[in-house]
């Protein structure tokens, strides 16, 4: 059948359909044996290690301005014993994964959206599928692998160091040691709180990685087309990661309050 | 030292070892993107050992056609055999199987910029063939680095590599696995004139050495003097001279002389 030009709703509904289809092809590649490790783990080098720094700084600033910002509301009402409750709860339930995604989204989804763009500008992709290897399996299946592992990993390392952050805060103003601090921090937060921060991570991870390796392998010829697929990776997996967190959220107030 | 008339069909001469064998055969195919007609009613035949050699104006569907030989798109009507087999009816498996037999190189070389030369050609010999073995791998990369006479660029980055360079590794790289046919993607464009003939007699001497069939895309006259055993011009969707280097270069039609002009 001739390609047709579709426009609005209809290309819509491509789009759709080729998502939908590059999803069901990425779990047939998961399953269909021949897993590519070593470029599993570089990607996980690449992602997970090579991000660590900015998601430390990015948590450590959050934790600090979280606990300066919070602290003369909870004075005001006396509460100000509370504050490592608060900022402990605040970033393990939602700033540290929702943050630590959106830098990854930034970082990441927009990396692998421009490297796999300029492959398929390239032809590196064309040539890798005419030669008969498999690039679906070895491009995009160890880089989704990757987000969604590191990802979540990331967000607990950004927890611990946004909590630093607080403990630093909290000793800008007051005298706080340093385990009665993580004490009351600890006491505050339980299997409930940090479960399902892990597992919505885990999908903002898939998100993050899916995005960028389909708007880089989908790009279309030109160097244009490259910064466009890095930009709109951005901007879509930071819409997915947002939508997700509402529907997690309200998946976790059905199971646990 | 200059090539000249005389030594190509010297160096044709000794290449020439075709057969009747067909090993790509297109037959009325047809291509449509949005409303242009791209391809109309194709048809080519390939024979093993041959060197074909089609020539076309930019925009007038020739890499259109190669693709649909190696299955990267497929023809609205019509039938493209590989090998004796029809592609269009291929399934995934069984095209990447298919693919293994027919080499590929692409305008640009097409390298893959994150790997080394040695891991570029390693690639398809541990994804494609399944060799692991480290020594069979330095032998057959090594072999072949030879053969296209940059052994010492065996560590060396895509991006350390000049024009001529990044495609004398493609075609290393394409040739790695032994491929039966080669389809070449306008190979010296963007060369200078010398590294152009360089690639051009490279090739031949590539299709003597692997004893491959080749189609060639080009609008080099010099690569299609040096390569061709049989020219085809494409023009507008549709083959409008076959012949000979000599007889297209005396043809009667103006278009087609004026490729030789």
């Amino acid at each position: 059948m001739a390609e047709q030009e579709l426009s609005g709703w209809k290309k819509g509904l491509e789009e759709a359909g080729n998502q939908v289809s590059f999803f069901t092809g990425f779990f047939r590649n998961v399953f269909a044996g021949g897993f590519e490790w070593s470029e599993f783990v570089r990607q996980c080098y690449e992602i997970g290690y090579k991000s660590m720094t900015l998601v430390g700084i990015t948590s450590f600033i959050m934790g600090v301005v979280l606990t300066l910002q919070s602290r003369p509301t909870l004075v005001k009402f006396g509460a100000s014993s509370m504050l490592p409750y608060m900022v402990c709860v605040s970033i393990i339930r939602e700033i540290g994964p929702v943050i630590t995604a959106i830098i990854c989204a930034g970082k990441i989804s927009s990396g692998i959206g421009a490297e796999l763009g300029s492959m398929k500008v390239t032809e590196q992709i064309d040539a890798m599928d005419v030669s008969g290897a498999n690039p679906m399996q070895y491009l995009v299946v160890t880089r989704i692998l990757a987000t969604t592992l590191m990802i979540p990993l990331l967000t607990l390392v950004g927890d611990v160091i946004g909590l630093c952050g607080g403990y630093l805060a909290v000793n800008l103003t007051d005298h706080t040691s340093w385990s009665l601090y993580f004490n009351k921090c600890l006491a505050s937060v339980d299997f409930t709180d940090l479960l399902p921060a892990v597992i919505k991570t885990i999908f903002f991870g898939f998100a993050v990685g899916f995005v960028g390796c389909y708007k880089g392998f989908n790009s279309n010829q030109g160097t244009e087309s490259v910064g466009l697929a890095a930009n709109s990776a951005v901007v879509s997996a930071s819409l997915w990661i947002f939508f997700l967190d509402v529907v997690a959220v309200q998946i976790t107030q059905i199971f646990y309050y | 030292m200059e090539t000249t008339r005389q030594d190509i069909a010297t160096h044709k001469k000794g290449a020439k070892a075709h057969t009747d064998e067909v090993v790509v055969e297109m037959k009325d195919v047809r291509k449509t993107f949005g409303t242009k007609d791209v391809l109309k009613n194709v048809s080519l035949s390939l024979k093993r050992g041959e060197n074909l050699v089609i020539l076309g104006r930019s925009g007038q569907g020739k890499s259109v056609a190669i693709k649909c030989i190696v299955g990267m798109l497929t023809q609205d009507d019509g039938s493209v055999k590989v090998l004796g087999e029809e592609v269009a009816e291929k399934n995934d498996t069984e095209l990447k199987e298919l693919r293994t037999k027919v080499g590929f190189l692409f305008q640009s070389g097409a390298l893959y910029d994150s790997m080394s030369v040695r891991e570029n050609l390693e690639f398809p010999l541990t994804r494609v063939l399944k060799i692991h073995d480290r020594a069979e791998l330095d032998k057959r990369v090594e072999e072949v680095l030879d053969a296209v006479g940059l052994k010492d660029a065996i560590d060396k980055m895509p991006a350390d590599l000049s024009g001529g360079m990044r495609k004398r590794v493609g075609l290393a790289r394409t040739l790695i696995v032994k491929p039966e046919i080669m389809l070449y993607d306008e190979p010296t464009t963007g060369l200078d004139p010398i590294t152009s003939r360089e690639i051009s007699e490279l090739i031949l001497q590539m299709q003597q050495k692997y004893k491959t069939s080749s189609i060639i895309i080009t609008h080099d006259m010099e690569c299609a003097e040096i390569t061709a055993d049989r020219l085809m011009v494409l023009n507008d969707g549709e083959f409008v001279a076959e012949g000979t280097y000599k007889e297209l270069e005396s043809s009667k039609t103006e278009f087609v002389r004026s490729f030789f002009k």
